[in-house]
């Protein structure tokens, strides 16, 4: 069947109502960039942030194999060398490479395999100095070095088939030494290093040469970077670590010069964060379990492959981060689409009314509706194709592609929009069906009709439900909890809608006591239009998730300086290495001195720690600490007090407690097992705060601690007070600052990414409900405008009109105004905890809701009433310029 | 001029510019004396709408007066309109006009309000106005619960509230059947006889003609007769 397209009226239709056109062309090509820009955007945010999380894993993100030598004993049960030693550990190499995944291989740099001796302290006597020995092999060999004093390392010993006794005198080995090292250690070639050592055992380490690197950014000197420069703190506060290096020749003398368990060998392969994907990277995830699945266990004593990575642990937290990150842009996004739908909706209700004559006439002259309707799908065909067409085209150019995922179902409710509208309205308008004239067939249809009203507000209320119930148990995986906040804004708006005229006919009769006539006009004008339901919804919704995107905005930026706050524990965290242990207190106490420090604590923190109750094993952080001066110091931060501890009794150690799933808590009887000596009895006398990124923390005394046997070994300082992070950093151990790393997790992808994309879906929104609001005033004109010019033909002044108008606009934006942000904050509440945001900054719990409520007020106040103040301006000065009668004669249009 | 309530002298209306322009009203005088009924008749287009908008105030004549009341309408800015059309013009339109979430009574009382007379004298006025239109049984139903005919009485009521001395009406029963519209026409002719109004109505009905004291014909923008 061919429909008899009629082109003079498509044509004549679309000329006079080109403004609206080129309004729906606006929104659908701006709709259609963000819909088809922001997966683009967030794949390869993700992208970025993947190489980011391996970059700063650093150590953590590195595959690294090791393997026990094999016996080297003797026929005579001494210990032989091995002249080949150095061919052995390549060897290694190529071996742990072959166990690979090409998948993993290719992800992963180069391999450089280390020979890696114990600590030695060095006896001469001056300042706490400590040597180790080093050789490092790359794929293309030992690193390049220039032989400034000496030579290379030579072998002990021409004799390949030498065994030494196991209890001989120390076995020489030769070593290289960097030019900074040499002369801190003021030696030269052929000179003997004094070393030993914990147990005092001396060994024979000397001097081959004096060397300078080839090229000091080879990847192998970042294994051992206390090899080319003396490297502070590296085994206690105070001391310095050398670096002896090791050549191929003299390697087997260094084997023989240690026992088997004071020489390691590894090999070590870094991530490559460049060649990663997002995509490439949750495939790695998985062969890194499979590779640790398989591996040996690291306390077998034989030469097996025992691999050692928490690159998959990374990939795991960085798998949460992206799909929290992910989610949280869906559901911004589908606000921004459900808005622009409305808005869309609104456009198309404008375009009916202003042609519902036209098309009413050419319907009666015979037009059928599939004719009408396929007239109006060409011409919404005409504007919405091009208009979605260039947002694609301008997100390929701006972004490099574009999804379709969301633009596509957009573009055909727009599409469809303003030729069902049109269709209705022409149906409507012509339909035989007219109003009974039976009373009671009156009463019955308007009953239909409010039942058919329930239905559908019912229907769309249960279906936020839905999606709100969803979101609460499955997360945001899928589509419909990722919906729930537009859902569950789009079902009060329609409640408030459905209020807003009951509300207005209570003003009316408020404003007929009053003795003003503007107010009863305004009011009475207010009431005849609060039935349209489109102009509250688009309005309120758009307001309401402007809001909660503001407040997911705030809340973001909370957490994150909460969760910097938290993980620090202080303004700056100090992590001393084991080796240093003894040396804490004395760090605390030389912050504490330095100028603008007010408060510095030192404590013992175990990750991790196992304790046992009466029917459970918890695993948590445990602090021992002076916890009068952690009670000082946390007074001192926005973070959660600790309560008093009561002292202990004997040898039970009373403890504060906080655990995510309850399993301690205060009165409880517990104990810490500790590998060789008596466990720690413990009860837990109160309830601790979240101190760390964990939900799971043991606070006890350290007094209490010790006096029940516990060894008291502080790892960590605490410090507070402007000039905390310049004293810390003075003391050469490893620092955490807040503000660092506050600014730090602001910057990352992640984040920044979402933070960006709240504050752009904010003002999307904002502008999208304006836009709306300016629509829905457009539509409603011609009537406002000839009830206006009527009351002017009472007496009614020019300029009075104006305030009628307002009056008549205001309820909707007070209504939207008022509500809009309460709803916002409401969504916030229900659903950033299932959005999990802390998995974003960094906290122990979600964080709390934070909604900006001045500022969101302001800014929708203020909009709304500039453009109320703006569409009544513009209305009047379009119909200033026609006469009175004008406006009589063929109404307000 | 004598003691003329409404005096059109040398009336001039053209819409456009050029060959294309519409000489609606072309040189139209007249007078009207108070208390008189005046039926405006002519076929349409012939420019009785556009006469009485220039007598109402609702369009300006490109040339001559309008004197209403002594009042030269012409040279009267926005607010002197406004308030000539609070104090001594009414109109009573073809579609009624009437506020749809208004009652009938609060309807009528609109002049009043605009007038900030004392709500016990405006309720007192309201009540008398329709009890004169034979409505004081629907004084609180809204205009979507009465009929066209009632409707138009209220509009009549509302043109009478605020005491104006010319009363206009254009074709005020162009959207009722016969026999409402002819309710309406005796009423219109009561109330100008109980209010002592001047009213000026444009008609095609000859029952209308009938009723009025006096008949003006127009025809392409020139007063016949």
């Amino acid at each position: 069947m061919r429909l008899p397209l009629h082109w003079p009226s498509i044509r004549g239709r679309a000329r006079a109502d080109a403004g609206p056109l080129m309004l729906v062309a606006l929104v659908v090509s701006a709709v259609v960039l963000l819909a088809g820009a922001t997966p683009p955007l967030v794949r390869s945010t993700s992208d970025d942030a993947t190489r980011e999380a391996v970059r700063n894993a650093s150590d953590d993100a590195a595959v690294r194999v090791e393997a026990d030598w094999p016996d080297d004993y003797g026929p005579t049960g001494g210990r032989m060398r091995a002249p080949k030693l150095a061919e052995d550990v390549a060897a290694l190499g190529s071996l742990a490479e072959g166990d690979l995944d090409p998948g993993l291989r290719s992800a992963l740099l180069p391999p450089v395999s280390t020979v890696s001796s114990i600590s030695l302290m060095v006896t001469d006597g001056s300042v706490q100095r400590r040597l180790q020995l080093e050789y490092l092999l790359t794929t293309k060999g030992t690193p390049a070095v220039t032989w400034v004093a000496g030579r290379e390392p030579q072998a002990a010993t021409d004799d390949e088939f030498l065994e030494v006794p196991l209890n001989g005198r120390p076995w020489p080995v030769q070593v290289g030494l960097s030019e900074p090292e040499a002369a801190a250690l003021g030696v030269g070639p052929g000179d003997r290093i004094p070393v030993q050592d914990e147990r005092r055992n001396p060994y024979d380490v000397r001097v081959s040469g004096v060397f300078r690197p080839v090229d000091a950014g080879d990847p192998a000197w970042r294994l051992a970077p206390w090899v080319l420069n003396p490297a502070a703190n590296r085994d206690g506060f105070g001391s310095t670590r050398f670096g002896g290096l090791l050549s191929p020749e003299s390697l087997p003398d260094a084997r023989l010069a240690f026992r088997s368990d004071q020489l390691r060998r590894a090999v070590r392969f870094d991530a490559d964060p460049e060649t990663l994907t997002w995509q490439s990277a949750q495939a790695l995830a998985a062969e890194v379990a499979t590779l640790k699945a398989g591996s040996a266990v690291s306390a077998a004593r034989d030469t097996s492959l025992k691999w050692a990575t928490q690159l998959d642990s990374v990939l795991r937290d960085l798998r949460d981060q992206i799909a929290t990150a992910t989610a949280q842009a869906s559901v911004l996004l589908i606000g921004v689409l459900a808005v622009a739908l409305l808005v869309v909706a609104l456009a198309a209700e404008l375009l009916t009314r202003r042609r519902a004559a036209a098309l009413t006439t050419a319907r009666q002259r015979g037009a059928s509706l599939p004719a009408l309707a396929a007239e109006l799908v060409v011409e919404s065909l005409a504007v919405t194709v091009p208009a979605a067409l260039l947002g694609l085209g301008l997100t390929v150019l701006l972004v490099g592609s574009a999804a379709l995922t969301w633009a596509v179902p957009f573009v055909l409710v727009a599409l469809c929009a303003g030729p069902v509208f049109g269709t209705l309205a022409a149906a409507r308008a012509t339909r035989d069906r007219r109003t009974p004239a039976n009373r009671s067939a009156r009463r019955w249809a308007r009953r239909t009709e409010v039942i058919r009203r329930f239905a559908l507000d019912a229907a769309v209320v249960a279906l936020a439900l839905a999606a709100l119930v969803a979101l609460n148990q499955r997360g945001v995986e899928a589509d419909l909890p990722a919906a729930a906040p537009a859902l569950c804004a789009v079902a009060v708006a329609l409640m408030l809608a459905r209020l807003l005229p009951p509300g207005t006919r209570l003003v009316l009769r408020l404003a007929l006591r009053s003795r003003s006539p503007l107010a009863l006009f305004g009011a009475a004008r207010a009431a005849a239009t609060a039935s349209r339901v489109l102009p509250v919804l688009a309005l309120t919704t758009a307001i309401a998730l402007g809001s909660f995107a503001t407040t997911l905005y705030a809340t973001t930026q909370q957490g994150l300086a909460e969760g910097a706050w938290q993980t620090t524990g202080a303004d700056v965290r100090l992590n001393v290495s084991s080796e240093a242990a003894s040396s804490t207190p004395e760090v605390a106490k030389k912050i504490a001195a330095a100028p603008g420090v007010r408060h510095a604590v030192a404590a013992q923190v175990t990750e991790n720690a196992r304790f046992i109750g009466d029917d459970t094993t918890v695993t948590a952080r445990l602090i021992v600490v002076d916890t009068a001066a952690f009670r000082a110091l946390l007074a001192d931060t926005p973070l959660p007090g600790l309560p008093p501890i009561p002292s202990g009794s004997g040898d039970l150690v009373p403890a504060l407690v906080r655990t995510g799933d309850g399993s301690l808590t205060p009165g409880m009887a517990f104990r810490l097992p500790r590998p060789a000596y008596k466990a720690i009895n413990m009860t837990a006398a109160g309830a601790a705060p979240a101190l760390g990124a964990g939900d799971d923390v043991v606070v006890v005394d350290a007094a209490a601690a010790t006096a029940a046997g516990m060894v008291f070994e502080p790892n960590t300082v605490w410090a507070t007070g402007p000039g905390a992070a310049q004293a810390a950093r003075s003391s050469g151990a490893q620092v955490t600052a807040r503000t660092d790393l506050l600014a730090e997790r602001r910057e990352a992808p992640l984040s920044s990414g979402l933070l960006r994309l709240s504050l752009v879906a904010a003002a999307i929104l904002l502008v999208l409900g304006l836009l709306g609001f300016a629509l829905a005033a457009t539509a409603s004109a011609p009537q406002r405008w000839e009830t206006l010019a009527r009351l002017r033909t009472l007496g009614l002044r020019r300029r009075d009109t104006r305030r009628v108008a307002v009056g008549e606009l205001l309820p909707a934006a007070v209504l939207a105004a008022l509500c809009g942000p309460a709803l916002g904050a409401l969504l916030g509440w229900l659903t950033l905890g299932p959005l999990a945001l802390r998995r974003l900054t960094g906290q122990a719990v979600d964080p709390a809701t934070v909604t900006p409520w001045w500022t969101i007020e302001a800014v929708t106040v203020v909009a709304l009433a500039v453009t109320v103040v703006t569409v009544v301006a513009a209305e009047s000065a379009v119909r200033r310029r026609r006469r009175l009668s004008e406006i009589l004669r063929v109404g307000g249009q | 001029m004598t003691g003329a309530l409404l005096s059109v002298q040398g009336v001039h209306r053209t819409f456009g510019t050029g060959p294309s322009a519409v000489h609606a009203l072309n040189d139209v005088s007249f007078e009207v004396e108070p208390g008189t009924m005046v039926a405006l008749v002519g076929r349409s287009g012939s420019g009785k709408t556009t006469l009485l908008n220039v007598i109402g105030g609702l369009d300006r004549p490109d040339a001559g007066t309008v004197v209403v009341d002594g009042l030269d309408v012409t040279g009267l800015d926005e607010d002197g309109l406004s308030r000539l059309r609070r104090e001594r013009v009414s109109y009573v339109f073809q579609t009624f006009g009437l506020i749809p979430v208004l009652s009938a009574a609060e309807n009528v009382g609109v002049p009043l309000r605009l007038a900030k007379s004392d709500p016990a004298e405006r309720e007192k006025r309201v009540a008398l106005l329709l009890d004169l239109v034979g409505l004081a049984d629907h004084a609180q139903q809204r205009p979507g619960e009465l009929s066209g005919g009632q409707q138009q009485r209220v509009a009549i009521a509302r043109a009478l509230a605020a005491s104006p001395r010319l009363l206009i009406a254009d074709e005020p029963t162009g959207q009722l059947d016969a026999e409402t519209g002819l309710a309406v026409m005796a009423l219109l002719r009561g109330v100008v006889e109980s209010e002592g109004v001047t009213a000026v109505v444009a008609t095609h009905d000859p029952v209308m003609m009938a009723l009025a004291d006096r008949v003006i014909r127009i025809a392409d923008g020139e007063v016949t007769c």
